[in-house]
């Protein structure tokens, strides 16, 4: 067998590998069709910018190796142009708990991108051609594509490869992408896909297939509760939308779902509150110099200064759910509720090809609106993009209104393992329904 | 009395639980990457050889084994541990209620679990400057932790039961050659009503020490009619006695949670599969039942060495186990160590023919032990291996310069025996005397 023999059987063989083939059969034409740039979330190590994952306490931090979906997209024939702001840890749903500033929405600078990946949307939405890596732990590329007005794929858990990704919630974490329309995303999921042994999460995957299609959706009532108006009436437009798209639209409950954010928040806290624990001053990071006190005297100092409020809050959220004699009502409670919404979902998609929500209860807010929410108030507008990181499902945030100028997404849910179904509706979407841009885009 | 022990012993895996790296770092923090330093965005893959051998540590030890395992993290800071939090096993032990037998009484096991190790924590500089540094080569090392019921009765029990666990342990999974100084555990002793837990003593002498030692100081307590108070102590290896704990006291909560990046392991078809070679202390009770051995000289004989247990079931199966008994204990055992450095490997195919010879009436008890001494150098030179052919020219010699023999031969052929012992003492032993008579015989008759 020849080489050019090999290249065209690995590229018949896998999707994922097409890319890398197609590179090597012919490099230069390649790079010259081909050259992209893209960006990473700051919470994904690289060894060529700090990774602070949003935090004072890893100022400084340059870690010693790519995270794996940094270096496959290198490896497809990308540049990483650079790393973009997020909520500390992802710690949030506007991009407002950063230590290293706040990104502004592309299309109001008074108003927030979203989060926790907002610098990743921001660049997605400003820059032509551009492809975000993200990451979502309860809906933190749900969120921000739908204020930003891009397109947000989160893959199902487990389908990219972590190693290398700064740990939120174990459980939950998943890379993403994002850009201004499904084209890249299509393009590229394949190539940071597929197992990768220093993720043994990442190891029992089936092969992506990229020909699956939507043609029923659910839309449970649950979902219509607590948007706000105009939200509703743009939703509705969608969804009618898609029945003029032959896409069969079917109403129904999923009554579990309401559960999905308490125990969401449970696990995410309880997990990430473990994670946080290895910030102690010590190898790396915000290192303190002052070496005279006791270890819990110089870790208590570190942390103290260099994590932020929201940061702290979940640390003791986390720790409290965890801790003996709440472990069996909060922790343990919440993993049975995290069964019982993956069952509600494998329920509906006995009868449709995906679940479609709104993606978030309303525009972008204000920073002025956003200081008046109190944390729960916050933590309760992730009440649609919440059960499907929750249940580990891939999902999808697209365009789908624009009001009062702002825009708006719908998000898809589709069953495990199922990313390719998303991207054929939104192709099919997007040739009906033409995408604004911000003004300013580069 | 009642003792209970938390023991850890190191798997001798070559590289640690979750990451490769080395488990023998030379030189400090040599044997480190970005996954066992903790760094953020590293994670954990198992070492499918630690689980494995902890599975078989569950399996010998008689536990019923987990069908599926996970792992789960244990919060807690402290500078030798690298995350701040160590992955260990909570719900999910490899093995649970389980017991091993020492001197014919079983001791309970509760559950038998792999976890990762810290790094090891040096204090160093003057006191009052004092520093602690770290030593990260540690950190990531797998451990097995057995954890016993509170069967043991006494110090020197808990000692017995360790020294035949690890004797155990070697034959099954390979121990470290120190492992009597590396092993560690946390001692619960309760004399009266209250038990008092002495925390993270190392080496099987410390644990012994600190255990006599707590005994006696709960029983004076109780003597002068004191209470003992429940309580977390050290052990003060330079003084031999406990104190309390440093640290503050609080209750104990480590806030466990699962770990997710791992997964879960169907490790029950693996258990049920995995076939366990005798360990040492089950061939000895083997041997005693088998052979009527003495229930020491079955042990001596066992723990000597285990290809001396060999050579004297291949004797036994012979000659009958008496006098595999006699000389196995006898002339092979007292030379065992110099036999061993000479022919490790091949001792049953070089001393059996020795003990055939004795019971074919070839050679005398005498020469036999004869043998056996030069075989472990203990004659007057090296006792290397000739080829017979060697044999041919000195018997040839002898016959020549001993006419006398030749013709006292013809009529009496008993007249050999001189020239026997001739050749015998000058190829010390060497030959069996069948072939030195039968060669000298042969050089005879062609003279006569």
């Amino acid at each position: 067998m020849s080489v050019m023999d090999l290249l065209a059987a690995v590229r018949d063989a896998d999707e994922r590998h097409r890319i890398f083939a197609e590179r090597l059969e012919d490099p230069l034409a390649y790079e010259v069709e081909h050259a992209f740039h893209f960006s990473a979330k700051d919470n994904l190590c690289t060894s060529d910018f700090q990774a602070r994952a949003g935090s004072r306490i890893l100022e400084g931090y340059r870690p010693p190796f790519d995270a794996t979906a940094v270096a496959r997209l290198r490896q497809a024939g990308g540049l990483l142009i650079g790393k973009t702001n997020m909520d500390e840890f992802g710690f949030g749903s506007f991009s407002t708990n950063s230590a290293t500033g706040v990104p502004r929405n592309p299309y109001d600078a008074a108003r927030s991108c979203g989060g926790s990946s907002g610098g990743a949307a921001a660049a997605a939405s400003m820059l032509e051609g551009h492809l975000a890596v993200g990451v979502s732990t309860g809906g933190s590329i749900s969120c921000p594509a739908s204020f930003c007005g891009v397109v947000g794929l989160t893959p199902t858990y487990g389908r990219v490869s972590r190693w290398g990704l700064i740990d939120y919630g174990n459980s939950l974490d998943k890379i993403g992408l994002l850009s201004a329309s499904s084209g890249m995303i299509r393009r590229y999921l394949p190539a940071i896909s597929g197992p990768d042994p220093l993720d043994p999460t990442s190891q029992v995957q089936p092969p992506l297939d990229m020909s699956g299609q939507i043609r029923s959706v659910a839309v449970p009532e649950e979902a219509l509760t607590g948007l706000s108006g105009s939200m509703r009436a743009a939703f509705e437009d969608a969804v009618a939308r898609l029945e003029r798209m032959g896409v069969e639209v079917r109403r129904g409950a999923m009554p579990a779902l309401r559960f999905a954010l308490s125990a969401y928040y449970i696990l995410a806290t309880a997990e990430a509150s473990t994670n946080l624990a290895r910030y102690c001053g010590m190898r790396y990071g915000d290192i303190e110099q002052e070496t005279d006190q006791s270890f819990n005297e110089f870790f208590s100092r570190v942390r103290s200064r260099g994590l932020g409020r929201e940061a702290k809050r979940r640390i003791l959220l986390g720790t409290f759910c965890r801790m003996v004699g709440f472990r069996d009502r909060y922790y343990i409670k919440a993993l049975q509720v995290r069964e019982l919404i993956i069952r509600e979902y494998e329920e509906q998609f006995r009868s449709v090809d995906a679940v479609l929500t709104p993606t978030m209860p309303f525009v972008a807010p204000r920073f002025d609106e956003i200081e008046s929410m109190s944390a729960l108030e916050t933590y309760q507008a992730d009440f649609l993009t919440g059960p499907p990181n929750l249940a580990g499902l891939p999902h999808i945030s697209i365009p789908c209104a624009y009001i009062d100028g702002l825009p708006a997404g719908m998000q898809l849910v589709a069953p495990r393992w199922e990313e390719g179904r998303l991207l054929s509706l939104a192709e099919r979407w997007e040739n009906g329904f033409e995408y604004r841009r911000p003004e300013g885009r580069a | 009395m009642r003792i209970g022990l938390e023991v850890h012993v190191q798997l001798p895996t070559r590289s640690k639980l979750f990451c490769s790296c080395s488990t023998s770092g030379d030189e400090v923090n040599s044997s480190v990457c970005p996954i066992c330093l903790g760094f953020p965005g590293s994670r954990p893959r198992l070492n499918r050889k630690a689980l494995e051998m902890g599975v078989s540590i569950a399996k010998f030890l008689n536990c019923d084994i987990n069908e599926k395992v996970w792992f789960s993290r244990k919060t807690y800071f402290y500078p030798d541990l690298v995350k701040n939090f160590q992955i260990t096993q909570y719900e999910t032990p490899l093995g649970k209620d389980g017991f091993f037998t020492i001197g014919g009484r079983r001791i309970g096991i509760w559950r038998v679990h792999i976890e990762e190790d810290p790094g090891r924590i040096k204090r160093a500089g003057r006191s009052g400057e004092e520093v602690a540094l770290v030593d990260y080569n540690r950190s990531g090392v797998p451990l097995v932790e057995i954890v016993t019921a509170p069967d043991l009765t006494s110090p020197e029990e808990a000692r017995a039961f360790l020294t035949d666990l690890l004797i155990e342990l070697r034959r099954l999974i390979g121990l470290s050659p120190n492992d009597e100084t590396t092993v560690r555990a946390d001692a619960n002793i309760s004399v009266g009503e209250e038990r008092v837990e002495i925390k993270n003593i190392n080496g099987l002498k410390s644990i012994e020490k600190g255990l006599k030692f707590e005994a006696k100081r709960q029983s004076k307590l109780l003597a002068a009619g004191k209470k003992i108070s429940r309580e977390t102590r050290r052990f003060d290896e330079e003084r031999g006695t406990t104190l309390p704990s440093r640290e503050k006291e609080f209750e104990e909560d480590y806030g466990y949670i699962g770990e997710p990046d791992l997964g879960t392991f169907t490790i029950g078809p693996m258990a049920r599969a995995m076939k366990l070679p005798e360990t040492p202390l089950a061939r000895a009770a083997r041997l005693e039942a088998e052979y009527g051995l003495a229930p020491t000289s079955a042990r001596q004989i066992v723990l000597t060495s285990w290809e001396l247990a060999d050579m004297f079931e291949a004797l036994a199966r012979r000659a009958g186990s008496e006098t595999a008994t006699t000389w196995t204990l006898g002339a092979i055992s007292a030379q065992w160590m110099e036999l061993q450095e000479r022919y490790g490997g091949r001792l049953e195919e070089t001393i059996v023919p020795i003990i055939d010879d004795v019971r074919s009436g070839a050679i005398t008890d005498a020469e036999a032990r004869m043998r056996i001494a030069i075989l472990a150098g203990k004659g007057s030179e090296a006792a290397k291996p000739l080829s017979s052919e060697d044999l041919g020219p000195l018997v040839s010699r002898l016959v020549d310069s001993n006419p006398d023999v030749v013709r006292d031969f013809r009529s009496n052929p008993r007249a050999a025996n001189f020239l026997i012992g001739q050749v015998m003492k000058e190829t010390h032993g060497r030959y069996a005397s069948k072939e030195i008579s039968e060669a000298i015989r042969k050089e005879l008759e062609k003279r006569v």
